[in-house]
């Protein structure tokens, strides 16, 4: 049989194990370690031994190339230190069979996904992930329920739309198989096939205006499922389903990568505004990992094989300090049972290693050099400032959303940082004598976070020339193999010489007097303050909220007018109450109905 | 290791910090000669430094040690890495030295980071205030700062700090068109603040906040984060000086000519800060995102308009 077979059937039938009934927690994460260490194994093989292909019924149905290797072994990653870190985090589930068995059913399906070459089967799969994504969101309990059904609708509604698209290309081109497939945009059927396409990838990443599942499901699901799918696999579902339609399936015209680009910067300052404000751990997260996106939007609607390096070196930077911060969230849950920011505060002390973790992600999701998150933020404006040799000068405003849209990440996050990890704890937290996670919660944490640092330090050495360059010179074979861009941000010596810097500082504490320290209470003018008077993180930015048009803008989406899925459930609601009117319980009303009815089918056969 | 010598020696850690207390005796010596006062003397900056270091370290209780004690060395290693990175520039134009213009915004902002963190990191409520206000001042400047920023990439058609060199070589400063001056004097008032100079020293607040981010510092730590502070008031003038006004030249009079550059910037700096009263944090985010803004806005559309 062929391995890639294996990597998609070994981690089901695994996941059908689990649905075995019986209480033993042991052997349920024993086959779920082995059915992800499998996983990531085999994804590594066979990135290692690209390219491969499996065919039945005439056609290459199943296809690894340098884009699907890639993401495949990414993927297998994550499911790996997901499934490490809810052994721990999870173990006192209510669902453990139906948590563990959708981990390694969703892992299958990703696969699946990432591999398949026939677009019937893609949309199989990615169906089928929708179902997961339920079932794993529902594992948080009654209070999960409506962000279930909430992400059913949105993911399923686009799944649909994606099957009219699939149809599309189908009469354009005659072929299922994705290589086959090379469309112009010279029909409205082919920008109808493409946009109804993107829906669907659009709904899976998170991009506005289809995000609006992200925030509720990770309000409320468990955080290994959050920090699984809407942080990581559905993120690199979106993104490699949208670069294989940018560079692969459509020739990309002007006015679409427009389209993109809109769409990308809106996204970003948006959803990051919308984090500024939020007052819970995992909902500011949600909301940043949602502007995250739009930066990958922007480098693929570039259009460059820059920009697509730079968005696919975004993606996996993305997933690596998304899912990091998440288990640090977690990590503060699983301690003292909140995520709001109202309940905690001053966790840096008490929590060493998971502050530590927090920090080096939240600096690398603000961009703040030599971490990964610098450099691919960094390559994704290299790549828009080179839209200006195409012509036009719109290039100013992605280059300005995107750059402004680091600076509000940052503010988002240095609130997080105060309202969780430093500043006052509140009364409770220090009584309830709070200290750090196991083992198996810090290992996942902390090993990414370095992932994080070691990602910045050797982008150009490591990532991209091991990874993205293959995936670039494959899909815009123009520049063959040669990095597009000359380097004018050399980590290396940056951060040789930053730590230079910070021996200096050193040096100027040992010149001091660093031995005559001593400890007093924190200086606050002689006044004599309340206890449980503390500054937490929840008014921080109200500034920004009483600007004039920015604070009704802000008014208006908290009051969700922005979201399609309210707007869509507020219209069928009221369309349901017109046609309830109609519903009398009189036998003669109905008799009518009927009768009016069999006319109108008269008139329509007489017509015919 | 050349590189090493030229973050250490010159023109990195040591010039900088040497120029920088000089420097800021001269915004002490003419603030106190506006308000009739007689001044320190020259080396007062360094005195000031010295016994600063010989002075206990007082740490407040309860608070993350390790974060308040390291967060103020991150920011003194970041200017020096700025000012190294634009004093190469002027020097070598044509080797690049670590990156570009955008990494120089990126770093730029990490001596405030630091400022925050540490604030935070000790616990105390005032200081808490003062680095939400810090924040917001970085919103509020950053905004209007990029569009100045973004003028002169339109301009010199560049992100690579010596190419933006060559380009006012070759076709005059920055400052010589219209749109130029625009971005110039929103940056000098984004600069203004990103000094967190008066008017905009909201987050230190001397009367209302005493110290604010600065509150709980004490010894060796606060003689760290104010020689920082003295460096920045030589560096962010010096980026200013490089992106608008054609940088520093070395060859005969026009070293004076670049001094000079310098100086007028910083007079600006110490006029402004002795002839306006403090603004609230909500009227500075309402000035930044509104008419200097706008402002900003202007100039991008002129600069891409081609005045």
């Amino acid at each position: 049989m062929n391995p890639l077979l294996y990597v998609i059937a070994v981690p089901f039938i695994l996941g059908v194990l689990c649905f075995i009934p019986g209480k033993v927690r042991y052997i349920r994460e024993a086959i779920t370690f082995l059915g992800t260490a499998f996983g990531f194994t085999l994804s590594l093989l066979i990135f290692l031994d690209m390219p491969m292909e499996w065919s039945r019924f005439g056609s290459v149905l199943l296809k690894v190339d340098h884009l699907s290797g890639f993401t495949l072994l990414a993927a297998g990653f994550f499911t790996l230190f997901i499934a490490l870190y809810s052994f721990r985090y999870m173990k006192d589930t209510l669902y453990p069979a139906r948590y563990y068995g959708c981990i390694l059913w969703t892992f299958a399906a990703t696969a699946g996904a990432l591999m398949a070459n026939h677009l019937l089967l893609l949309l199989v799969f990615w169906g089928f992930l929708g179902i997961t994504l339920y079932l794993l969101v529902l594992t948080g309990g009654d209070a999960a329920a409506p962000a279930a059904r909430k992400s059913l609708a949105v993911i399923g509604g686009t799944d649909a739309l994606m099957l009219l698209g699939i149809i599309l290309i189908y009469q354009l081109s005659s072929t299922f198989q994705i290589d086959g497939i090379s469309l112009h945009f010279n029909s409205l059927a082919a920008y109808t096939a493409f946009f109804t396409l993107l829906l669907g990838a659009f709904a899976k990443a998170g991009v506005m205006p289809m995000h609006t599942w992200i925030p509720d499901v990770s309000e409320h699901a468990p955080i290994p499922v959050t920090a699984f799918l809407p942080a990581s696999l559905d993120k690199l579902l979106g993104i490699y389903l949208m670069i294989r339609m940018c560079f692969g399936m459509f020739a990309m015209n002007a006015s679409v990568n427009l389209v993109l680009l809109i769409v990308g910067s809106i996204t970003i300052l948006a959803s990051v505004s919308m984090a500024l404000m939020q007052n819970d751990f995992r909902r500011l997260l949600a909301y940043c990992a949602i502007s995250q996106v739009g930066y990958m939007v922007l480098g693929i609607g570039t259009g460059l094989a820059l920009g697509l390096m730079a968005a696919l070196f975004h993606m996996i930077n993305h997933m690596l300090y998304k899912t990091c911060l998440f288990f640090t969230a977690g990590s503060v849950k699983q301690q003292t049972g909140s995520n709001s920011f109202a309940d905690l505060g001053g966790l840096g002390r008490l929590m060493p290693w998971t502050f530590v973790s927090f920090l080096i992600a939240a600096f690398a999701v603000s961009g703040i050099p030599p971490l990964n998150g610098f450099v691919s933020k960094w390559m994704i404006y290299q790549s828009l400032l080179k839209l200006k040799d195409t012509g036009g000068s719109l290039w100013v405003i992605w280059l300005f959303a995107a750059m402004f849209g680091s600076g509000l990440t940052l503010a988002s996050f240095m609130k997080l940082t105060h309202a969780v990890f430093l500043g006052t704890s509140p009364v409770k937290i220090v009584k309830a004598k709070i200290g750090e996670s196991g083992f198996l919660i810090i290992f996942p944490m902390a090993f990414i976070a370095v992932l994080c640092v070691l990602f910045g330090i050797f982008a150009f050495s490591g990532p991209i020339t091991l990874f993205l360059q293959p995936i670039t010179a494959m899909l815009k074979p123009t520049i063959s193999g040669v990095l597009p861009m000359p380097l004018y941000w050399s980590a290396g010596t940056a951060t040789l010489l930053i730590l230079a810097g910070l021996i200096i500082g050193f040096l100027i504490y040992l010149a001091g007097n660093l031995k005559n320290v001593r400890e007093a209470d924190s200086f606050t003018g002689g006044e004599e303050l309340p206890v449980d008077t503390r500054v937490s993180g929840i008014g921080f930015y109200d500034t920004v909220r009483d600007l004039p048009v920015l604070g009704t803008l802000f008014k208006r989406a908290e009051a969700k007018w922005f979201d399609l899925y309210e707007l869509g459930s507020n219209f069928a609601y009221s369309v349901g109450g017109l046609l309830k009117k109609a519903h009398t319980g009189l036998l003669n009303l109905y008799l009518l109905y009927i009768l009016l009815g069999l006319i109108i089918f008269l008139i329509l056969l007489m017509g015919r | 290791m050349e590189y090493l010598f030229a973050y250490v020696i010159f023109p990195g850690f040591l010039f900088t910090a040497v120029v920088g207390m000089l420097v800021s005796w001269i915004d002490r010596k003419v603030t106190a000669r506006v308000q009739w006062r007689v001044g320190p003397p020259l080396f007062q900056p360094l005195y000031d430094f010295v016994k600063l270091l010989g002075k206990e370290i007082i740490v407040p209780r309860g608070a993350s040690k390790a974060t308040f004690l390291l967060a103020p060395l991150f920011g003194l290693a970041a200017v020096t890495l700025v000012s190294s990175m634009i004093w190469m520039a002027s020097l070598y134009p044509d080797r690049g030295f670590v990156g570009d213009l955008i990494v120089v915004i990126y770093v730029m902002m990490i001596p405030s980071i630091a400022v925050i963190i540490g604030a935070f990191a000790s616990k105390n409520r005032i200081a808490s205030l003062g680095a939400s206000r810090e924040m917001k001042l970085m919103l509020a400047d950053e905004l209007p700062f990029l569009l100045a920023v973004m003028v002169v990439i339109i301009k010199s058609e560049a992100v690579h700090l010596g190419q933006i060199y060559h380009y006012q070589e070759t076709y005059g400063m920055i400052f010589s068109s219209w749109s130029g001056v625009l971005a110039m004097i929103v940056a000098v008032l984004c600069m203004q603040a990103k000094l967190t100079l008066v008017p905009f020293d909201i987050p230190e607040a001397e009367t209302e906040l005493m110290g604010g981010v600065f509150v709980e510092y004490s010894g060796p730590p606060l003689a760290v984060l104010k020689l920082t502070r003295m460096m920045m008031l030589f560096t962010l003038p010096m980026v200013m000086v490089h992106l608008f006004l054609g940088g520093v030249h070395f060859q005969g009079m026009d070293i004076l000519w670049s001094i000079l550059k310098y100086v007028v910037l910083l007079v600006v700096i110490v006029l402004i800060r002795n002839t306006n009263p403090r603004v609230r944090i909500d009227q500075a985010m309402r000035f930044f995102w509104g008419p200097v803004l706008i402002i900003g806005i202007a100039a991008v559309i002129l600069a891409l308009l081609g005045f």
